[in-house]
């Protein structure tokens, strides 16, 4: 790896945030230029720091960082593009942490990716315009494609055969679809119907906007879910911890605004 | 670290039970460990005298989660707070603060804020205990005193969600510039925030 320099700039989204000592924070980002890596900034948590609102999870900011000894420090930071309507509605944001939480899992430090870059902010992007959620499901077999994961939703994933246009078995630890003859051999699998494996193959090649505009009914959002979580956790082999908020966030009573109150 | 050979088993022990607390990296455990080590005998066991009463001593209020000696505690005992309105705060410190302001209404104490990504779901603050106090009737409104991070207002708005239903009504605090800031630096979200907050002068 090429020497960096003392300091440089760059560009990321803030994927999580962990307190240290009594003031600063250790904020893991995923940059345009460099993927993913950690960095600290001292005196964060105080009300009056600099830094604090451009430093939130899930803000697309402008950084100034110093490289140290053994954790680089953050200089300065600048918000690009602050997302309230992500972070301002519960499913909207439970949706993008998730999203958050895969990019974390999934990537090594400091090793670039632009594509896994773009893919974060278009599905950003996708949650603060208000597109349907399902949105998720494109990030998904994209971000899994994009770090050498692709699911096999065309021909049978052992023997390449052509598949009927019925339900077939998802089989993860097999990479895809498996044909009846190679079922036996694919490990645990969940069977999916032609509709989801449409939805599947569109999401592989459809632009986010396009696949945003397509209608998804609830059963079958159901469905591409649990499929598409059946795969990561294969690939994880652990379960992603924002999934489980995500599930409790879509099981609780409708929203109504919060009103806001001034204190006298 | 702490089984440096040579190191007499009493001190690797308290080395390693310093490491254990939060900003405590292996260097000042050791440095505190040969503190103790150092101090008079009566200081020591004043130390692990008040180690042991936080533990025995203190409990949480079975009303309002907070730590108190007593439980019911001080401000869920004391009948001239209004007992129909409930600030819920992340943490018992927190309480504190909102005493300052003249708040005499009552609290609710989360022991955290939700945090997915660390798997701090609902069921690992003080999500249920508040559910069950809005079932009793009384309490016709709930403050968010949460922090304005985003863990905080997601633990907000989830709070909200499950209280609607309820009939309750849910505040939060209005969000605006600490006093002090400097707008140049001001991030967005706290700076429009403060826009539509904006007051006559
Ligand atoms: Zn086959
Ligand atoms: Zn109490």
């Amino acid at each position: 790896m090429a020497e960096r320099p003392r300091t440089y700039k760059t560009e990321g989204v803030v994927l999580r945030r962990r307190n240290i000592g009594e003031a600063d924070s250790i904020f893991t980002v995923f940059s345009e230029d460099q993927g993913k890596f950690d960095a600290v900034a001292k005196g964060v948590r105080k009300a009056r720091s600099h830094m604090r609102g451009h430093l939130e999870p899930l803000t697309r900011s402008r950084f100034l960082i110093a490289q140290g000894s053994s954790l680089d420090v953050f200089t300065q930071a600048e918000t690009i593009t602050a997302y309230r309507g992500v972070r301002e509605d519960l499913d909207r944001g439970a949706e993008a942490i998730y999203c958050a939480e895969l990019v974390d899992r999934l990537t090594v430090e400091r090793q670039e990716h632009r594509d896994v870059y773009e893919l974060l902010l278009d599905e950003l992007d996708a949650l603060d315009a208000g597109c349907p959620l399902h949105v998720t499901r494109l990030f998904e077999v994209r971000l899994l494609a994009m770090l050498g994961f692709e699911l096999q939703v065309d021909g049978c994933a052992t023997c390449g055969s052509r598949l009927a246009e019925e339900d077939q078995l998802l089989a993860p630890a097999a990479g895809g679809l498996v044909c009846p003859s190679c079922r036996a051999g694919a490990g645990a699998g969940r069977r999916i119907s032609p509709r989801a494996i449409k939805v599947l193959r569109f999401a592989r090649d459809a632009s986010m906007e396009r696949f945003a505009g397509l209608r998804v009914d609830a059963g079958l959002g159901r469905e591409l879910h649990l499929a598409l979580a059946d795969v990561i956790r294969a690939v994880l082999e652990r379960e992603v911890n924002a999934g489980r908020f995500v599930e409790q966030v879509a099981r609780l009573p409708a929203s109504h605004s919060v009103t806001s109150r001034d204190v006298q | 670290m702490a089984n440096t050979p040579g190191t007499p088993e009493p001190i690797s022990r308290l080395i390693e039970a310093f490491h254990k607390l939060p900003g405590i990296g292996p260097k000042s455990a050791q440095r505190l460990s040969y503190h103790v080590l150092r101090m008079p005998e009566e200081q020591a066991l004043a130390l692990a005298t008040a180690i042991m009463d936080v533990k025995r001593r203190i409990v949480l209020c079975s009303v309002c989660m907070n730590i108190t000696e007593a439980d019911p505690c001080a401000y869920c005992q004391d009948s001239r707070r209004d007992r129909t309105l409930v600030c819920v705060v992340e943490e018992p410190l927190d309480i504190v603060a909102v005493e300052r302001t003249g708040f005499r209404g009552m609290y609710h104490v989360l022991h955290g804020v939700l945090n997915p990504i660390d798997g701090i779901g609902p069921e690992e603050i003080r999500v249920r205990e508040l559910l069950e106090r809005l079932k009793a009737g009384e309490i016709r409104e709930i403050i968010m005193a949460t922090n304005q991070s985003l863990e905080g207002e997601a633990t907000a708005m989830y709070i909200q969600r499950l209280a609607g239903p309820a009939g309750v009504r849910v505040t939060r605090l209005a969000r605006g510039l600490p006093s002090g800031a400097d707008l140049e630096y001001t991030d967005d979200v706290t700076l429009a925030r403060a826009f539509e907050g904006r007051q006559e002068i």
